[in-house]
């Protein structure tokens, strides 16, 4: 992939991450998730800047690319504009504005939940990665934070490793909630 | 529908604000998904779903604004209505989106082979794969498969005698020789494959025997929150 098409992927994938972190922030009514969309959207803003002069220079040099041009340059459009709708979402938190308990429900009942776990001391999880867990392959659930002590852990990978008192904050589907909770509270003794 | 009702023009009334929203939630996060895999797939059917999709996402809207304008009674429901709201409105945001995403289709595919590379690099990748007759999976439905626990997977798409469903209902029944489009990432989606082809036998999920376990979790973090302050 050439360095355009690999920023306007990340633009992408941080757009539903940022997606995905403001219905959390809404449903735990919880300002620093809030927060974080709000940070994610200013590197938008750069990387998408960053883009807009590559496409740009893109133009100048290949006249017979302008096809190109328009595409990513509307496809660019779009996701900035779900970024900025996943914005609007964490700006209703941080207004104090997230607190009706409709809200918290409708998004607890939605096909794709979002569930909170603390790994417990006798936890399988404890002291492994992602990588080394693979919980999205065999539970759906995908975690898209983790609370350690009094920091956050935004997006984390497949090489991050799993402590003891973590909070993972996980999506996914209603069916995969009770496994991860048992592999986080040690009721689950066998991935 | 009767005329003399006032809002007879306005669908989904029948349904509870959190009905909406789920639902308004739920159709932004399908969305987005069908918009790029329609992209990946050159699929015309699939961005007409996305179309349908977006025009219910405004009557959903509409039908919410109207629900709670008229329960709002006091200062304070008027605030936390507000917020309501707005979360609405960027999921109808996010839905407009997906459609201008979808539009890109009228560009001549030739002319964009590189947004296929580009997604199918994606962190959760948009895939397609066939059910073999020695599955497993074969003659169960969705929702007694529950394919997303159990892979990671989502199903967004399949295809059977009938033609293209996309977003599958719960009911919906997996028969050999489906074609499925998933949302997932790339260890779920191999083993998905070797469901889907019948090398590996279909586990299915053990029944949740603690179902009050899941309205605590949001005390639990609550809790871990106060203690911060």
């Amino acid at each position: 992939m050439k360095a355009l098409e690999v920023m306007l992927l990340e633009l992408k994938d941080t757009s539903e991450f940022m997606v995905d972190l403001a219905y959390s922030s809404l449903l735990y009514n919880n300002m620093e998730i809030a927060e974080e969309v709000i940070f994610l959207s200013g590197t938008m803003e750069d990387l998408s800047s960053k883009i807009q002069d590559a496409t740009v220079d893109l133009g100048k040099s290949n006249p017979e690319e302008v096809a190109k041009v328009v595409v990513i340059t509307k496809l660019q459009t779009s996701i900035m504009y779900i970024a900025e709708a996943a914005k609007s979402i964490a700006d209703v938190v941080l207004r104090g504005l997230g607190e009706h308990p409709v809200i918290a429900m409708s998004i607890k009942e939605s096909e794709t939940t979002i569930s909170v776990a603390k790994v417990a001391q006798n936890s399988i999880m404890k002291g492994r990665t992602f990588g080394d867990i693979r919980l999205s392959t065999i539970s759906g659930m995908f975690v898209i934070a983790i609370k350690r002590d009094r920091t956050y852990i935004f997006g984390p990978g497949r090489g991050t490793q799993i402590e003891e008192g973590d909070v993972l904050i996980a999506k996914g589907p209603e069916e995969g909630v009770g496994y991860f909770k048992d592999l986080a509270d040690g009721t689950e003794t066998e991935f | 529908m009767s005329d003399s009702d006032d809002y007879t023009n306005l669908d989904h009334v029948e349904m509870s604000v959190r009905e909406l929203l789920t639902e308004m939630k739920d159709s932004s996060e399908v969305i987005v998904d069908l918009a790029y895999a329609s992209l990946m797939y050159n699929s015309e059917d699939m961005a007409e779903k996305v179309h349908d999709l977006e025009e219910e996402m405004n009557n959903l809207k509409f039908a919410i604004r109207f629900k709670v304008l008229m329960s709002s009674r006091t200062k304070e429901d008027a605030k936390q209505l507000s917020g309501l709201l707005q979360v609405a409105s960027a999921a109808d945001r996010i839905s407009d989106a997906a459609a201008d995403i979808v539009d890109l289709l009228d560009v001549p595919l030739e002319k964009r082979p590189y947004l296929s590379d580009m997604l199918h690099e994606s962190d959760e990748k948009i895939r397609a794969t066939k059910i073999s007759p020695k599955s497993e999976m074969v003659g169960y439905t969705l929702d007694q498969l529950a394919v997303e626990a159990c892979t990671g997977c989502k199903i967004i798409a399949i295809k059977n005698r009938q033609g293209w469903t996309y977003d599958p209902e719960d009911k919906t029944k997996i028969r050999a020789g489906d074609d499925i489009i998933v949302r997932g990432t790339e260890d779920g989606y191999s083993r998905l494959v070797d469901f889907a082809n019948g090398k590996m036998p279909w586990e299915f999920p053990e029944p949740d025997d603690e179902p009050e376990e899941l309205s605590d979790e949001a005390i639990n973090f609550e809790d871990e929150e106060e203690e911060d302050e």
